[in-house]
């Protein structure tokens, strides 16, 4: 202390070091005050280390050939994380959307690329095209030509020039006109959000009862001569060989130990008939058009479940094309009841499959309509296949059930699939969707599935998830992508209820009853919508992987939270955060409402949701509903013996163009995210009343991230 | 009296002696401590930390709003009390020291102790903050957005003069109080009025109708009010808008000097005429008496 003594001698060099010191932070803080932070402008990234938003550059139009969507990557001033939109439209309906900037802050930079030395043009198709982007410059050194004959997958598209001569150059020769930076953004666009998902879903419902009639009319066309096996062919391969087109091959009841190969647009019409192969290869193999298989049963299929040879290859290391290359040479080459290449039109009516392999395998264009299919595959999924396959082939399925095996049902770029009615117990996924969008899942069932009810890998668009019910499964719904509608689900004892993997998306109206997690929000950056969703008696009611705080609620209109309205407080009134401890505990412990009310509590209530951009892993709804959204479906998820629950979404979807939307976003940061199982089972049954809808009319795009 | 080198030398000195006798309060450094601790664990539970220094500062307003001031009452309310109830002001009125010198080497002295005890933690604080604050996920490309230390520099440049502000108020109590515990119940009171006062009257006057664009002149006079509106506009709203807009800022720099000069000048004239002061209003009773 000797030193420090004031009237010591050596004090007064401390009190001039003091002084020094004090001058040098006076004069740093001037300092600080004097630079302008928000001034900085930080470098592009590559794109790819962004967190993808808007629009999905996974559209099979995108991935295939020159086309591009001209790319934006904007810095926020409160989000750590760069983040991309394909589309300069998708970024300026997202900031036209003001949760944008409440959850992100503004933008700091926006950072466009170019095409002026990229040979830019228009494909065949109308879409814009070019071999390479030149160069990302700050958007408002930018021009850009706005409404030219360009277009992307989603529609009208703007695109950028750092030389104002190459955008009239553009211009010229195809049309638009040349805007600089402000005007665009001035500039409103129609960028399809989930809600347009949303509202077409009933549609889709009535385009699968479209196409089963279709495929019953285009049957009943099959009024040709009548062959009947035993009378008139020894065998149904002999039948269906001698039949001509637009024959009946009638196999009676009985058991046929045969392969059979239909190469002509023929119906095969059994009654109480098996067809029972060799245990090689597939049984039926249809490569014609416009055919149907009814009322057979159908067992001694091979156990090859996919090409040897390219599976070999693909365990080899992969790359991504190599991995979705392998995918379709091998999963689309194994055996099954019923192979079809090539063969539009295909109607499977009635029939039943007993397989270690898949069920049905359709391949190449092979549009399909099944019904009453019934798959019994194998005991453990790693022994069998899929219930369904179907990989470049348009598939509509109802009234299905699918036992066992790997996948019930397993898509793979089939644009436009509708899954429906249908059952799956005891496999590893029950639905399985991969590059696979526009597609409707709807009043399904699953039951102990291994890994999970409903699961979308990679990054489609558009798809509807709608009136499942998954129990006793590893997850209910993982749905992946973006622009992704997930509504009136129920969800019961699963590991996992849903996740909010898809960006740019709504959920709403799922009921999450006693799973372990009912929610789990994976995106780095939110741009989704959670809404008007039930948690009850849920081990943790929401979960939150890395990223910027999410807002689960839509302006006041918050989701369900068992728990959250205990307190001294009306109910709604205060914020519920599933992912804080005491808020978490509050409907295991009456004792944890104590402790919500501590002046520290009620502190910390106050400060988050501040500058959410910047808060990490967490999500909030600040304004919780104070009971649930669908009281009968709740109830109805815990009755014994439970029938499926299914809510009559048509009706509230396809009778209200005023409904709510809501985009939450998450990503998933694992591309393949395969995690965990479910079980399948149905669910219906139970009618949604929503009283409380409010008009909105999204105009977001955000996408999801992009996982890596 | 004023000026020359003899009042330099005596402000020298009572700012000497009166930094000794801080530096033998053994007091103060548990305050630093406990004041590091407290605001410590209020950014650990926060989370604010997590991911930078303008959540951090959201964090720590409402906890400095009113901790920054109380600690400023501890360092201030006995300044100037305890050489007046012990007649050593009496003794250091003999040499060649002006009052005004004697409080502003005082206040000084005081304020020193004011920067150790508060600024620093925060400091440390910050430094925290800039060794840990770190994003969630490395797999994306990552920035700072606004966050900035220079905005976390910002924050304690402005705890200065907030600081200053009840530091001075704190002395003009010390002086005017005659007893310890006098001392203590009038910067309550003080303190009281200073922080929730101000917002209140307020509140109070946009219920009677006035305009709200007043507000940002109104929010500069308290303090508090100024405070905050400066944290707002320099430090936080940088976040939500680059246009600001929070508080008239002139106004609010100007209204924190005023009240350190004033506090200051409270002290001053308090010791220099407060006896005089007082045989006068002896003078009146007695009148008054017969």
């Amino acid at each position: 202390m000797a030193f420090l003594d004031p009237f010591g001698d050596r004090f007064g060099r401390v009190l001039a070091a003091v002084a020094v010191l004090v001058v040098v932070a006076g004069i740093a803080t001037a300092g600080a005050f004097a630079a302008d932070p928000s001034a900085a402008t930080p470098d592009p990234v590559a794109y790819d280390d962004t967190v993808e938003l808007g629009l999905s550059s996974e559209t099979d139009e995108l991935m295939a050939g020159s086309a591009r969507v001209p790319r934006v990557q904007v810095f926020y001033s409160q989000l750590q994380y760069v983040v991309g939109y394909n589309g300069i439209e998708s970024f300026v309906a997202s900031v036209d959307d003001g949760r944008t900037e409440r959850q992100f802050g503004y933008p700091l930079v926006v950072h466009v690329e170019t095409f002026d030395g990229g040979n830019p043009g228009v494909t065949d198709d109308g879409l814009f095209e070019a071999e390479r982007s030149t160069d990302w410059i700050p958007a408002n050194e930018a021009t850009y030509v706005v409404g030219s004959t360009a277009r992307t997958p989603a529609g009208e598209t703007v695109v950028p020039f750092s030389e104002r001569t190459n955008a009239e150059a553009f211009a010229a020769e195809h049309g638009g006109r040349v805007h600089d930076w402000a005007a665009v953004r001035n500039r409103s666009f129609d960028v399809d959000s989930a809600a347009t998902v949303r509202s077409m879903a009933p549609e889709r419902w009535t385009a699968a009862d479209r196409r089963i009639a279709d495929a019953e009319a285009s049957a009943a066309e099959h009024t040709g001569e009548a062959v009947v096996v035993g009378r008139d062919a020894p065998t149904i391969d002999a039948a269906v060989a001698a039949a001509p087109p637009n024959a009946t091959v009638v196999v009676p009841p009985g058991t046929y130990e045969e392969t059979v190969t239909v190469n002509e647009s023929v119906t095969i019409a059994g009654d109480g008939a098996r067809v029972r192969g060799d245990g090689n290869g597939s049984v039926l193999t249809v490569r014609a058009p416009n055919v149907t298989v009814s009322g057979l049963t159908i067992d001694g299929v091979g156990n090859e479940t996919r090409d040897p040879e390219t599976a070999r290859e693909s365990a080899d290391g992969d790359a991504d094309e190599g991995w979705d290359t392998n995918v379709q040479l091998g999963y689309g080459h194994g055996d099954a009841g019923i192979r079809a290449i090539g063969a539009p039109g295909l109607l499977v009516d009635d029939v039943a499959v007993e397989t270690n392999a898949s069920g049905v395998l359709l391949r190449e264009g092979s549009d399909a309509v099944i019904r009453d299919l019934r798959v019994d595959g194998s005991d453990d999924w790693r022994d069998g296949f899929m219930g369904v396959i179907g990989m470049e082939s348009r598939v509509t399925i109802t009234d299905g059930r699918f036992e066992g095996g790997r996948d019930g049902v397993y898509l793979h770029r089939a644009d436009g699939s509708i899954v429906r009615n249908s059952t799956f117990v005891g496999n590893r996924y029950g639905t399985h969707l991969m590059y696979t969008g526009n597609a409707l899942i709807a009043d399904n069932r699953f039951r102990d599935a291994e890994f999970g009810g409903i699961t979308v890998m990679t990054r489609p668009s558009g798809n509807a998830i709608v009136g499942n019910d998954v129990r006793d499964s590893g997850a209910g719904i993982q749905a992946s992508g973006t622009r992704s509608y997930v509504g009136y689900n129920t969800l019961v004892d699963n590991r996992l209820g849903f996740s909010t993997s898809s960006r740019g998306s709504l959920y709403e109206h799922n009921v999450a009853v006693d799973n372990e997690v009912g929610a789990h929000a994976t995106t780095v950056v939110p741009s989704s919508r959670v809404v008007a969703n039930d948690f009850v008696g849920n081990d943790r009611h929401a979960e939150a992987g890395a990223g910027a705080l999410r807002i689960w609620a839509d302006d006041d209109r918050g989701n369900h939270w068992e728990g959250a309205d205990v307190g001294l407080h009306d109910p709604g009134e205060r914020a519920y955060r599933p992912t804080a401890p005491v808020d978490a505990a509050l409907h295991h412990e009456t004792a944890a409402a104590v402790v919500r009310e501590s002046p520290g509590a009620v502190l910390l209530d106050r400060l988050h949701g501040t500058v959410p951009g910047a808060r990490s892993g967490s999500i909030v709804d600040p304004s919780p509903a104070p009971g649930p959204y669908a009281p009968e479906r709740v109830a109805a998820a815990r009755e014994p013996d439970p029938a499926p629950i299914h809510p009559e979404w048509r009706l509230e979807l396809a009778g209200d163009d005023s409904i709510t939307v809501s985009t939450d976003t998450m990503n998933a940061h694992d591309r393949n995210a395969t995690d965990e199982t479910n079980r399948t089972d149905e669910t219906n049954g139970t009618n949604v009343m929503e009283p409380r809808r409010s008009t909105e009319r999204s105009r977001t795009s955000f996408g999801p991230e992009r996982r890596r | 009296m004023r000026g020359g080198i003899g009042g330099r030398t005596a402000v020298a000195t009572v700012f000497r002696r009166e930094l000794a006798t801080v530096l033998r309060t053994p007091g103060y450094g548990v305050l630093a401590v406990g004041l590091l601790a407290l605001l410590g664990g209020i950014v650990a539970v926060g989370g604010g930390a997590d991911t930078g220094f303008v959540p951090a500062v959201v964090d720590l307003l409402l906890v400095t709003e009113v901790v920054v001031p109380l600690v400023a009452f501890v360092i201030g309310y006995r300044a100037l009390l305890t050489d007046a109830e012990t007649g050593e002001l009496a003794v250091i009125r003999t040499y060649p020291v002006s009052v005004g010198g004697y409080v502003v080497g005082v206040v000084l002295a005081r304020g020193l102790a004011f920067l150790a005890i508060v600024v620093v933690p925060y400091a440390l604080l910050g430094v925290a903050v800039w060794a840990t604050a770190a994003p969630d996920t490395t797999i994306f490309a990552t920035h700072s957005g606004i966050d900035s230390p220079l905005l976390y520099l910002r924050f304690l440049g402005l705890l200065v003069p907030f600081g200053a502000a009840y530091l001075s108020l704190a002395t003009a109590v010390s002086a005017v109080a005659s007893s310890r515990r006098g001392a203590v119940a009038v910067g309550v009171l003080v303190l009281a009025v200073a922080v929730l006062g101000g917002d209140l009257a307020i509140l109070r006057s946009l219920a009677t109708g006035t305009a709200p664009s007043t507000i940002p002149g109104l929010l500069a006079f308290t303090p508090n009010g100024a405070f905050r509106g400066l944290v707002f506009q320099g430090v936080i709203g940088v976040a939500f808008t680059p246009e600001g807009g929070f508080v008239d800022v002139g106004r609010a720099l100007g209204s924190l000097l005023v009240w350190t000069v004033g506090g200051v000048a409270v002290s001053s004239a308090t010791l220099a005429y407060g006896d005089r002061l007082e045989a006068l209003l002896e003078g009146v009773r007695a009148r008054v008496d017969e």
